[in-house]
């Protein structure tokens, strides 16, 4: 009974003594800042707390019918510079955040961004589609009749020819996404031309395509048959929705892998000739001249390209240690087929490894890859820091040149199509910077 | 009619020529073929893959079969007018087309090509067509002289002069001109010039690149109408490759991007090797961004996640003072007191930085207050001046 009763008290005793030891660390708890160590017991201050957002309502659904991103994340945007501006931003470029990207989508409102005389603002009620020259029948659509074709979805990047373009003599962008943002990527939605031409009939001495907009630049290229009778689109979709403005709204040329500007934005005309057009930015840009003195023009697919996009100078490893495990990624991609393969150097391009392809692989389109790497001291091999520099092969089998290869032949006034391997320097802190590994 | 199967089999036909192994080599005896390496592809007239649809797929994706060859009858046929609304583009005259296409009937005077000039284009294209501030020129001298410059190459010497790239010492045809004038320009009201009005600034932009039409120089007082135009033979006509004019253009278009070599591409298939090990040229070493690179972003970099900062509003001057200048500047250095006479001789932009960042004195870095530098500057226009602007 004695027994018992004591047990009782006892176990009355402990239940008093963790009350009690609850009611003690609560009052220290509120004393203390919320910035103390979570080691020294206090625990961390994001776990202890409430939350601004965890105890009174959030937002009714009613709020934000078209959805916009966390207010925090208001630093991943697109941005320009002066270099590349004609003017007042009307003949400019806005580029894309890809050390932020994720996965082989761009979201529509990063989408790098490319006018000749600003973003136009079509009326879709005014859309029209003209198709004439050399067809048997010319035809006008409005945007309904064009949106009636059965239509096909297609995932692309587009690239600017020029990505990249501003570094042949050497790197400019301790940044990756100036040196290789001039790009993005969506799921396309819209129509085959040859769809359309099964009714129009192309008449047999038809070489040529002329695609122009209807913005205040006119915006023109010339594009071979031969590619408007194998992919080329005509899309009003763009990963699930209406283009943006900045992408053409409501419809835009999609010639998959070719040059930006031959995807003809706010499309209005496409005309069919047996010569070609020699549009602005055929002849005085988006021509690449050798040091013979000659310059290719026409030069329509972005070859094979890849970039190491993690680490990079925007987020680099500055808060990694020896001996933590860590995922090196990258983006590889060609406009001349399918990615087979990417290489990873940890020395500038002397010595290759195999990465690894990762997700959806898919032709003419961003392909992600990685690799596992273990932090090495000081980010030093063989007593060097370290150079990653990745390298990628598509089923065309183009491999990507090194530097002194590619300006052995291009020299170094091209301006545009430079798809030699970037290299990324990690220094003792772990800071990451944009070099390159060349003779000159 | 043509038909679209008869084209697609011409392709077909043409790509079966070009099929061509897919094959790996590593210099170092690595054998490591990428995986599921196709045998065979078909080469496009871009020098890349084609995919045509087999088993009713392109490459990943799958097609809807009956939508292949169905003759869908939308829209309707534009009237003529419509037609020539729109159908603005020009081409140049050529052997297969000795008329070019939409060269129209009209004229224009050096002269009143540079009157319009003056008026309409100079603010951007500066004095002669100079260009600068990120507008391009369009003349930077004689054509003749600097087409020669094309062969420049800063290959070693950052300072040497590279290629001259401007209208009359570049461009292959003189219809580009007109055509952009006419349709793009001036930028931000185009499509507003007549006929004359573009061949009188085209002969303009003629005569600024010194250009010769048919053995006459383009003087002052030259008169460009279409007939010249047409005659109008471009310097650097012949700069340029692949060929793209004539019936056969595209075979030719095929043969060129056929071959990697020709762009500074490397292919597996055609020589190139996938080295792994000891693959650089001896002489490379790092080269790295010089004199800090370009980094004027906007906006500038940067990685955080917090919440934006509120739209910037005039600041509150009286209040701003009270609540974060006079505790200390209510004494010495008052708004608009005689003090400030031995600040200010060092130069308003000392002072303003000097209240930035703080001084040894005794001036915390702007005060302790949390303003941007530009609400800072104005808190110190109003200490020194002792009024509000
Ligand atoms: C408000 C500034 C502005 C005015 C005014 C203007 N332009 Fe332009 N112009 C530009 C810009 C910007 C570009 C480059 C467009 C681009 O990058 O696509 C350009 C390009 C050109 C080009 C092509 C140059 C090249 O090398 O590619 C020509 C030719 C031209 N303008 C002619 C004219 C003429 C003629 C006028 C007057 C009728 C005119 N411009 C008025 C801004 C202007
Ligand atoms: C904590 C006291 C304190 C506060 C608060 C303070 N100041 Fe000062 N400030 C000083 C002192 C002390 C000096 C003289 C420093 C010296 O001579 O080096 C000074 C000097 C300055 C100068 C002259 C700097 C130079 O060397 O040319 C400016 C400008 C100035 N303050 C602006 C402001 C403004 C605007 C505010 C309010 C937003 C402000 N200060 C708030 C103490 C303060």
């Amino acid at each position: 009974m004695d027994n018992k009763k004591s047990q009782d008290l006892n176990t009355i005793d402990r239940r008093d003594f963790f009350r009690k030891a609850a009611a003690v660390s609560a009052t220290a708890l509120a004393g203390t800042s919320l910035l103390a160590n979570e080691s020294a017991g206090e625990g961390d201050p994001a776990i202890m707390h409430h939350t601004k957002w965890g105890q009174k309502w959030g937002d009714p659904v009613t709020k934000n019918q078209y959805g916009i991103p966390s207010a925090y994340e208001h630093n991943v945007i697109r941005r320009s510079t002066k270099l590349l501006a004609s003017g007042n931003f009307r003949a400019s470029i806005a580029v894309t955040p890809i050390h932020e990207s994720q996965g082989i989508i761009t979201p529509n409102g990063l989408f790098f961004s490319r006018s000749h005389g600003g973003t136009a603002h079509v009326d879709p009620n005014e859309y029209r589609l003209m198709i004439h020259g050399l067809v048997e029948k010319p035809i006008v659509l409005t945007l309904a009749e064009l949106k009636r074709y059965p239509s096909v979805t297609r995932t692309h990047f587009i690239e600017c020819p020029a990505n990249g373009g501003q570094e042949w003599r050497g790197p400019q962008f301790n940044s990756v996404q100036f040196a290789k943002g001039f790009m993005a990527s969506a799921e396309w939605t819209g129509v085959y031309i040859k769809t359309i031409l099964e009714d129009l009939g192309l008449k047999p001495t038809a070489q040529w395509m002329l695609a122009e907009g209807s913005d205040n630049s006119k915006m023109g290229r010339t594009i071979p048959v031969d590619k408007v009778l194998d992919d080329a689109m005509i899309v009003w979709g763009q990963n699930g929705e209406a283009l943006r403005p900045e992408q053409g709204y409501p419809v835009r040329l999609l010639v998959p892998g070719w040059e930006g500007n031959l995807c003809v934005k706010w499309l209005r005309r496409l005309e069919f000739s047996q010569e070609p057009w020699y549009c602005k930015e055929e002849t005085s840009k988006y021509t690449d001249l050798k040091p013979t003195g000659k310059a290719i023009q026409h030069f329509y697919a972005n070859e094979v390209n890849s970039t190491v996009t993690s680490p990079s100078p925007e987020l680099p490893w500055t808060d990694l240690k020896e001996g933590d495990v860590v995922e090196i990624e990258g983006l590889a991609w060609s406009g001349m087929g399918t990615i087979k393969a990417v290489d990873l150097s940890f020395d500038g391009g002397k010595n290759y490894v195999n990465a690894n392809l990762k997700g959806l692989v898919l032709s003419k389109s961003w392909t992600r890859w990685s690799y596992m790497f273990t932090i090495p001291k000081n980010f030093q091999l063989n007593g060097k820091q370290l150079l990653l520099t990745s390298r990628a092969i598509d089923d065309a089998g183009y491999i990507q040149p090194t530097i002194d290869q590619e300006i052995g032949i291009m020299g170094v006034e091209a301006v545009y199509h430079r798809n030699a391997v970037e290299t990324w320097e990690v220094t003792e802190e772990g800071k990451v910077n944009h070099v390159q590994i060349r003779s000159v | 009619m043509f038909k679209l199967e008869a084209y697609s089999k011409l392709l077909v036909s043409t790509s079966v020529a070009a099929v061509v192994a897919f094959s790996v080599v590593g210099c170092m005896g690595d054998s490591t073929a990428p995986s599921g390496s196709d045998t065979s592809v078909s080469l496009d007239i871009d020098g890349g893959v084609s995919y045509p649809v087999v088993n009713n797929k392109t490459s990943d994706y799958y097609v809807n079969p009956q939508a292949i060859g169905a003759k869908i009858n939308n829209g309707r046929v534009p009237n003529a007018a419509e037609l020539a609304k729109w159908d603005t583009d020009l081409q140049p005259a050529t052997e297969l087309s000795p008329e070019g296409h939409g060269i129209p009937e009209g004229s224009g005077s050096v002269e009143d090509g540079e009157e319009l000039y003056e008026a309409q284009c100079v603010m951007c294209h500066g004095d002669f067509g100079s260009g600068g501030g990120g507008y391009p020129a369009l003349s930077k001298g004689n054509a003749y002289d600097l087409q020669k410059t094309l062969t420049n190459n800063r290959w070693k010497d950052p300072e040497a002069d590279g290629p001259t790239r401007e209208f009359g010492s570049y461009w292959p045809q003189a219809t580009t001109m007109w055509w952009y004038i006419r349709d793009g320009m001036p930028h931000p009201f185009s499509d507003s010039l007549s006929v004359d009005e573009t061949y009188a600034l085209t002969a303009y932009i003629l005569n600024i690149n010194e250009m010769f039409v048919d053995g006459v120089e383009v003087d002052d007082e030259y008169v460009l109408d279409r007939a010249k135009f047409l005659k109008i033979v471009m310097p650097n006509v012949d700069g340029f490759e692949p060929v793209i004019s004539g019936a056969n253009a595209l075979p030719v278009v095929k043969a060129y991007f056929g071959k990697a070599s020709n762009f500074g591409g490397r292919n597996l298939n055609q020589g190139a090797t996938r080295c792994m090990s000891d693959c650089q040229e001896p002489t490379a070493k790092i080269k790295r961004i010089q004199n800090g690179g370009i980094k004027d972003f906007i906006p500038a970099m940067n990685m955080t996640r917090d919440l934006p900062k509120k739209e910037a509003v005039a600041i509150d001057v009286k209040k701003t003072y009270t609540e974060s200048c006079a505790m200390c500047h209510s004494a010495f250095l008052s708004p608009g007191s005689g003090d400030w006479a031995g600040y200010t001789p060092k130069g308003m932009d000392k002072v303003y930085a000097n209240g930035i960042n703080g001084t040894e004195g005794g001036m915390p870095a702007k005060g302790g207050a949390d303003l941007s530098d530009a609400d800072f500057k104005t808190m110190v226009d109003y200490l020194i001046s002792g009024k509000i602007k």
